[in-house]
């Protein structure tokens, strides 16, 4: 039995489509990351489940009951908020024991719930302060632990970790992953940070405009976008896309052209000659020299981050579209540091079995392949 | 940007900014004072026409056996304050409830209720002296402390349900929304989440209200006749009509009248914390 079902979502806002056909199926215990830019309804439809915001049209199911016009205290969710939300004038203990309390549930219960949530994360020194008192990861910690309070069928995050700072936010992330390992839990997390989404995901649901692009695991999203924006989308550095024309294609494969680029062959079906395509190549499948394909460019700028080393170079005559450094220059990431600084002089090499390739409308046309 | 500070390196234009302020204070503070010393004088020394000389007599003591002896300011102290707690009260529940539903709470023609409540506080009450007497009447409480309440009530709930409306939509909305994702009802939000965050504006609006029921003069002699309901303000009118050259009794009257607001302000001070909602939400 699945704990969410999600079936034709549709929410209109003020005139225009915040949400558009959502269907989704969520399994008990799953960890779902919701990602997309600013705008594209992930709040949205996490506030929808929680139903603090009705939906236009569609229907929800939680735990195999239909929760479509439930109240949200009814839907067995419990949400945890950016902003933490935790009520100022209450102490740690009371904020986790709100929810049990507002049920009116026995004080015994309600004592032994909070103890068992502030024993998981580790809030038993500080349940008789008041959030003031808190730091902002202490502070998410009481948000979480009033979620685990409840005891609910599914938890929903709304961007938990956007307010803390980086190091804390590995942190906390480590330890949302090992609490829906411990508590086997459904969740629901909705964030803009692709590392948490990589990294915490069982399944990312990509969103833009309103509507799922692709649902998967996050490598399988990795290695096989289903169109032009998830591959843009995920990874970052960002993709390269170069716009290009076929010359010539077969079942498997499609000889492409573009200005500043020799021909070049990829592995793609369906395509069919004198199509515009958008051919696509990640930053690390770019290497100095080498490869099938190799292109001469200067390098604009150079960041050498320790680990590894990103370049933006400009390739002449071949620029790339959308590009990270916004003027047509490629985004090279390189696993090693090097001493190359602004205006060397590169050669930028790549497989071209490495290559994306993509309809006009952003359908991906190069086969699928693995993702390990 | 203004007010320019003033550069404490120019002693002429600090001297002048001073002697203002000094000069300022001291005319806003001029009737207070007369008052405070006139209560201190004899009748003989008033009668013999010493308003602003050094006092001859300090009968302060005198006076104030006076107020309670000879008059009945007890009394009408007793009606003030049995007329403007209820007022209150009724004003901080009543505006509570309609802030809270109408910041909260879209329904139909929420926004025209709102206005209604915003638009009533343009409108200068006197106009409805004439209606408003003739409906106390018909209702059989002209005459009555309940003439005042009422009416205090209906009056002061405007402006209060503007006051609360913008302090609770100022509360952080991600509140109301855990709070109902706990499954807390609007009861229980307000009751549990709502309430106890509006202790400011509550001492706030409690004083508000409190200094201009306690203040009015025009209701009180427009609802009111007999000395069983009159309650100070107009009372202290009539100390004028029966003792025309006893100013010393009705300055003592007066003070006495003047000490309620003062400690209404003293003890829902304490209530004015700032920040009572630090630590809810990052901010």
């Amino acid at each position: 039995m699945s704990t969410v079902i999600l079936t034709a979502i549709d929410k209109h806002y003020a005139g225009h489509l915040a949400l558009s056909d959502i269907n989704l199926t969520i399994q008990p215990g799953e960890f779902i990351v919701m990602v997309g830019p600013s705008g594209c309804g992930k709040s949205t439809l996490l506030k929808t489940i929680a139903g603090l915001e009705s939906i236009s049209s569609g229907r929800m199911e939680i735990a195999g009951r239909d929760v479509t016009k439930a109240d949200p205290g009814d839907r067995g969710i419990a949400m945890v908020f950016q902003s933490y939300a935790l009520y100022p004038h209450m102490t740690v203990a009371e904020n986790m024991g709100f929810g049990l309390r507002m049920a009116k549930r026995p004080q015994a219960e309600i004592d032994a719930a909070v103890a068992r949530a502030a024993k998981i994360l580790k809030l038993e020194d500080h349940l008789g302060k008041r959030p003031k008192s808190l730091s902002g990861g202490q502070r998410q910690r009481v948000a979480i632990g009033r979620a685990i309070t409840r005891s609910p069928e599914v938890f929903l995050f709304d961007e938990p970790l956007s307010n803390l700072d980086a190091s804390l936010r590995t942190q906390m992330r480590v330890e949302i992953s090992s609490l829906h390992k411990e508590l086997g839990a459904t969740m629901i997390y909705v964030t803009h940070d692709q590392v948490e989404a990589m990294t915490m995901a069982d399944r990312i649901v990509i969103l833009n405009a309103g509507k799922i692009e692709q649902v998967g695991s996050p490598l399988d999203l990795y290695a096989n976008p289903a169109n032009q924006f998830v591959a843009g989308f995920l990874g970052a550095p960002r993709m390269n896309f170069v716009a290009a024309t076929v010359q010539s294609a077969t079942a498997d494969n499609a000889t492409v052209t573009a200005p500043g680029l020799a021909a070049l062959t990829l592995p793609a079906q369906g395509a069919s000659a004198g199509d515009s395509v958008t051919v696509g190549l990640r930053p690390e499948h770019i290497r100095l020299a080498g490869g099938a394909a190799s292109l001469p460019a200067t390098v604009r700028l150079a960041e050498h981050l320790g680990r590894d080393t990103v370049i933006y170079a400009d390739a002449g005559a071949l620029r790339s579209t959308a590009s990270e450094g916004g003027n047509g220059t490629f985004t090279v990431q390189l696993g090693h540091s090097l001493p190359i600084n602004t205006g060397d002089a590169v050669t930028l090499g790549f497989d071209p079995v490495d290559a994306y390739l993509f309809a006009a409308d952003g359908t991906r046309l190069s086969p699928p392949r693995k993702s390990f | 940007m203004y007010p320019n500070p003033i550069a404490p390196d120019c002693p002429a234009a600090r001297a002048g900014y001073m002697a203002m302020v000094a000069l300022i204070l001291l005319l806003w503070l001029l009737p207070l004072l007369a008052v405070i010393v006139t209560a201190t004088r004899s009748a003989q020394e008033l009668m013999a026409g010493n308003y602003w000389g050094p006092v001859q007599q300090f009968s302060l003591i005198e006076n104030f056996t006076a107020v309670f002896s000879q008059t009945a300011m007890l009394r009408f102290f007793l009606n003030s304050l049995l007329i403007t707690l209820p007022s209150v009260l009724g004003v901080l529940v009543l505006s509570t409830l309609t802030g809270f539903v109408l910041s909260r709470y879209r329904f139909p023609a929420s926004n025209l209720i709102f206005a209604l409540f915003v638009g009533g506080n343009f409108l200068p009450a006197q106009i409805m002296m004439i209606p408003v007497r003739d409906l106390m009447v018909s209702l059989g409480l002209y005459d009555t402390i309940w003439a005042l309440i009422i009416f205090h009530i209906a009056f002061q709930t405007g402006f209060a349900t503007l006051f609360m409306r913008n302090f609770i939509a100022a509360l952080p909305s991600e509140l109301f929304q855990a709070a109902r994702a706990e499954g807390a009802s609007p009861a229980q939000i307000l009751r549990h989440v709502v309430l106890p965050l509006m202790r400011p504006a509550l001492a706030a609006l409690a004083i508000l209200t409190f200094t201009f029921v306690w203040n009015d003069y025009f209701w009180s002699i427009v609802l009111t006749q007999s000395d069983s309901v009159k309650p100070v303000t107009a009372g202290l009118n009539n100390l004028r009509g029966e003792w025309t050259t006893a100013w010393n009794i009705v300055a003592a009257a007066t003070l006495f009248v003047a000490i309620p607001p003062v400690v209404m302000f003293f003890t829902m001070q304490r209530h004015f914390i700032a920040g009572l909602t630090m630590g809810a939400v990052k901010g």
